[in-house]
């Protein structure tokens, strides 16, 4: 099914992606998509090979005052909001009169104290964790394996593992991501002379049930062919 | 994510540490200036500050929906300014300006990842690759490019969606970060 003007919209698709539009032309893309689903196929089609493009950016570090400079606005802001520290204003809130602060000042220390170790395993939660695989003693005896996951999971991780075999040219180890009974292809990796091998699994995790490894052809491949060999429970 | 949208500005912290740099990398590859890449930077996280509440975990991840905007950003610089006339000469192939460091095993992935997509770009038909790098990178849009090309804007629409589609395909079948190791 397709919307009015299909024909001439369809040729966009791809210059609609790539920013290669005008702002007029994306108004127009955009009010057109939102009449024809073989548009709206045709873009989420291709808008993996899209957003990957950023990805093949050689990485240089962005300069300190960036940050510094990006922080002092948001933190302004953020005291200028009244819609943001409710916790914080209801603790306050919660203070009883000056005259009885000083009884409590030993216990409101002792809740800083748990308040900021609280604060600080929720960074290193949502920073990164790490989850050990599962290894199929049997064919892999050597091997172990651990995911590691940024944030919530919605950047996709990176497994690493050590001992694993060489495979010869012409098979390698693929990653795969399990939701439920379906099992998507993930990119494919070789291990290193020392056994090592590293995969970056750029899917996002969020729901995921567990991220696989297999033995597959050269290229990989759509489909298993065997049962796998390492697994992460997320 | 939640608590960035919560308005913690230390979850944004956390947020821009883990995507300023890549955020940066790509302002810098388009505009191929610095100070101008650092502006944008800015911009476009002071605008994903503002309208985080915007931010729709369906619609992708964090990091695509970072750099979508960054990429946005520099494309307005582009077109609004003189950058332009500074790149147009300088758009040849994908110039690397600097060895970073790989600080973790996750910036060595990424750096490996990078090698994949640069991979898939490679393998594309000079035209196809070239319509593509002067639409994403450079900021043209599509009748500049026919312009600059000396060919008709179909020929143009029909390498950016030709390329594109054969990006996809080499991607998607395991044309991965460990087969160029």
């Amino acid at each position: 099914m397709t919307g009015p003007d299909h024909a001439r919209f369809h040729e966009d698709t791809a210059a609609f992606l790539l920013g290669a539009l005008t702002d007029g032309e994306q108004r127009a893309f955009e009010l057109h998509m939102e009449q024809c689903p073989e548009c709206r196929d045709e873009v989420e089609r291709l808008r993996p090979a899209a957003d990957a493009l950023p990805r093949s950016v050689e990485q240089i570090p962005a300069p300190d005052r960036l940050k510094s400079a990006l922080m002092d606005v948001v933190e302004s802001e953020a005291r200028e909001d009244p819609a943001r520290p409710a916790r914080r204003r209801r603790l306050r809130d919660l203070l009883p009169g000056p005259a009885l602060r000083p009884a409590l000042a030993g216990g409101l220390l002792v809740l800083a104290l748990l308040a900021g170790y609280g604060v600080a395993q929720l960074s290193t939660d949502e920073d990164q964790r790490t989850i050990a695989a599962k290894v199929d003693d049997s064919r892999v005896p050597m091997a172990s394996a651990e995911l590691r996951i940024e944030g919530e999971g919605d950047d996709g991780a990176v497994l690493s593992a050590e001992g694993l075999p060489d495979l010869g040219g012409r098979r390698v180890y693929q990653a795969w991501v399990l939701r439920g009974d379906k099992v998507a292809p993930a990119p494919t990796f070789v291990a290193a002379t020392d056994g090592t091998g590293t995969v970056t699994v750029p899917e996002d995790l969020s729901g995921a049930d567990a991220v696989l490894v297999t033995r597959e052809p050269r290229g990989g491949t759509r489909v298993p062919s065997e049962n796998p060999i390492l697994r992460v429970d997320l | 994510m939640q608590l960035v949208q919560g308005g913690n500005p230390r979850a944004f912290e956390l947020m821009y540490d883990r995507h300023g740099g890549a955020a940066f990398s790509l302002a810098y590859r388009m505009v191929g200036n610095k100070v101008t890449a650092e502006d944008i930077t800015q911009e476009a996280f002071l605008s994903i500050w503002r309208s985080r509440l915007r931010y729709d975990q369906a619609r992708g991840s964090v990091r695509t929906w970072v750099l979508g905007i960054v990429h946005n950003r520099a494309i307005d610089a582009l077109r609004r300014g003189t950058v332009h006339e500074r790149r147009r000469e300088t758009l040849d192939g994908v110039e690397e300006r600097h060895e970073a460091k790989e600080r973790t095993d996750v910036e060595a992935a990424r750096r490996e990842e990078a090698r994949s997509v640069h991979s898939a770009l490679d393998e594309l038909p000079e035209e196809q690759r070239r319509t593509i790098e002067l639409a994403y990178f450079g900021g043209f849009s599509h009748s500049q490019i026919a312009d600059m090309l000396g060919m008709p804007l179909g020929t143009v629409k029909g390498r950016m969606r030709l390329g594109l589609e054969k990006m996809r395909l080499q991607l998607a079948e395991g044309f991965t970060p460990g087969e160029l190791v």
